[in-house]
């Protein structure tokens, strides 16, 4: 993972430099910074309130030296070697079998593929949600009870 | 009025419930399939959800993840669109044993529709007139043959299942009837799933030309006038107008009043379209009934003022129709051009891909419907439609030519569109003329080939 300090510097560096935007990969993580400015919203934002998930280009005013971007964009990318549990269907996911049972798996919980490791559940139908690999449960990334979409990252899995 | 309502489609018609419904003060939930995530329809609604991967089988058309995306969302009612579930008495039928309003018929209005040759004997029951042919379905050859001779070659052979122009089949004569029966009703069970045929009378100079209804819970059905949608390559249309050309009051007078008994025959609710055809003495006969929204509804938007999709709402939360009864008031001339992402110099084949450039035509008389940006990506897994040109003026003349200009000012770069070819179609003396026949745009692509 990288480090608070690390990134500082490397903040810095994108900040007095002419780069608009840096990509760097190291020991399995990857980040990208992106400076503001160089984020060309795709239409404009007026006033009906269409949500824009672009950051609202920095005035052409700004002197140079003085260009700090309102807000960097980092994005970084999850350590490839875990497995991502994505959802197969749209529903709410439960996270135990009943409400009143202890939950199928916990993070550190050792999983083999094919064990269950939750509930998806939808027009009063439940499904049972079994595992594509085996390993050790790294995160837990839904709640018991929250609504999930198609593709949805519901659990991280440390391969073994 | 409905708090909620799930926009159960994509692309254009998707962007144009979720702005009926902002106007409503309805929230909105999009449902999108992966390759959809940038889509506007998902950027205009309050919420959305992801339902599937690309395939429509996995997300578009999948009744349990649509149902299901409306459960998380607490969605009270669903609007389907036109196309994919649209016409689904399955998903009608579900979504009222959900609790969830369908913008849309019953399940068994759907079906009576939808079965074509039922269509057909219920109309012939209620006084409209139809195609001389079957009544209902044809069993065999022998009977098919009767009532081939009886009519008259040449005739249609059209599967029950089918409609909006897929599964018929011309047959000139007795010889090419026994030949062709039994592999169209092959061709309707492989595509349909119903082998169900029925015949009507080959009629060759047609216009096709249907007429808006609407009605509510309360037993009101107005029409709304007509739309001429002859020009069609392929039976899929291409420009649509009103008032139809050479259409007089009185027979907008007597197909209105066939198609609001059409309406009223069988309680319908909602939005409906009749449609005819009308042969070249201007007789008229009913050929289907299209049970939802259909593409071409801004047409009659234009020249009536009215907003159809809201209305739709409306009326599917219980409220009364707000459309007057009787004739329906028409002002000046509207046209609809339809832009696909396909290229006709090549046979129109689809032309998928990332949109470059997007410059759409403005001014009077000028509206676009279109879920189109620069930078869209057009996926290749759904229908071709990139916008829908909608030009009105005080008449056809004015209407023809602000089409013209808006088409050649319009710029599409990244992907082929028909754009150069509804642009030619304008300049022809044909359609200047107006009343072209179905006939027209084959017709039309001989000589514009050959240029």
């Amino acid at each position: 993972m990288m480090d608070l300090d690390f990134l500082r510097s490397l903040i810095d560096i994108v900040k007095d430099s002419g780069l608009d935007t840096v990509e760097l990969e190291h020991d399995g993580t990857r980040i990208k910074l992106v400076k503001a400015s160089s984020v060309e919203p795709r239409w404009a934002v007026d006033s009906s309130g269409l949500p824009s998930d672009t950051n609202p280009p920095l005035s052409r005013e700004d002197p140079v030296d003085q260009m700090v971007p309102s807000k960097l964009e980092v994005e970084t990318q999850q350590d490839s070697s875990l497995v991502e549990i994505k959802s197969p269907m749209v529903g709410t996911l439960y996270s135990s079998p009943s409400p009143d049972t202890e939950s199928y798996v916990q993070v550190g919980s050792r999983v083999n593929q094919g064990d269950i490791l939750c509930i998806l559940e939808a027009m009063k139908l439940m499904n049972e949600l079994e595992s594509e690999a085996s390993g050790t449960i790294e995160e837990i990334c839904v709640q018991n009870g929250e609504p999930v979409q198609y593709g949805q990252v519901l659990f991280l899995i440390r391969p073994s | 009025m409905f708090k909620k309502l799930l926009v159960a489609n994509r692309g254009e018609i998707a962007l144009r419930i979720i702005r009926a419904c902002q106007e409503l003060s309805v929230k909105t939930v999009a449902v999108y399939s992966e390759p959809d995530r940038e889509s506007l329809h998902v950027r205009f609604a309050d919420e959305a959800v992801c339902i599937g991967p690309a395939s429509p089988s996995e997300s578009y058309l999948d009744v349990a993840r649509i149902i299901a995306a409306a459960e998380i969302t607490g969605a009270e009612a669903i609007h389907p669109g036109y196309g994919f579930l649209a016409e689904n008495a399955e998903f009608s039928e579900i979504c009222r044993r959900s609790d969830i309003v369908f913008i849309g018929p019953s399940a068994d209005q759907i079906e009576a529709m939808g079965d074509k040759a039922t269509a057909r004997e219920t109309m012939q029951r209620i006084g409209v007139p139809t195609v001389p042919g079957s009544e209902g379905l044809v069993a065999d050859l022998e009977s098919a043959t009767g009532i081939a001779c009886d009519i008259g070659f040449p005739v249609m052979l059209k599967a029950s299942a089918g409609g909006g122009g897929k599964g018929l089949r011309i047959v000139e004569n007795e010889g090419e009837l026994s030949r062709l029966f039994h592999t169209t009703k092959a061709e309707a069970k492989a595509t349909f799933g119903i082998s169900d045929v029925y015949i009507e009378k080959y009629v060759s100079e047609i216009r096709h030309v249907e007429i808006q209804i609407f009605g509510d819970s309360h037993g009101k059905v107005v029409h709304l006038g007509e739309r001429d949608c002859s020009t069609q390559r392929r039976h899929q249309k291409l420009i649509e107008e009103s008032p139809a050309p050479g259409m007089t009051a009185k027979m907008r007078g007597d197909m209105g009043e066939a198609a609001v008994a059409a309406g009223k025959g069988i309680d319908y609710v909602g939005a409906g379209t009749v449609e005819f055809l009308l042969d070249e003495e201007s007789n008229f006969y009913f050929i289907e009934m299209n049970t939802r929204i259909q593409v071409e509804h801004p047409v009659t938007e234009v020249v009536t003022g009215l907003d159809l999709v809201k209305e739709q709402v409306r009326v599917a939360s219980g409220e009364k129709l707000s459309f007057p009864s009787g004739e329906p008031s028409l002002q000046g001339h509207a046209i609809e051009f339809r832009i696909n992402a396909e290229d006709p110099a090549r046979n129109f084949m689809p032309s998928p891909g990332r949109i470059k450039t997007f410059q759409p035509p403005g001014g009077p008389g000028i509206r676009l419907d279109t879920h189109l940006y620069a930078g869209y990506e057009v996926p290749p897994y759904y229908d071709s439609l990139l916008a829908k040109l909608i030009v009105s003026g005080t008449n056809r003349e004015e209407a023809i030519m602000r089409g013209r200009h808006a088409l050649d000012s319009f710029i599409i770069e990244g992907v082929q569109t028909s754009i150069p070819f509804l642009s030619q179609i304008t300049r022809d003396p044909e359609f200047i003329a107006g009343g072209v026949s179905t006939g027209f745009v084959d017709e039309f692509m001989k000589r514009w080939v050959r240029e």
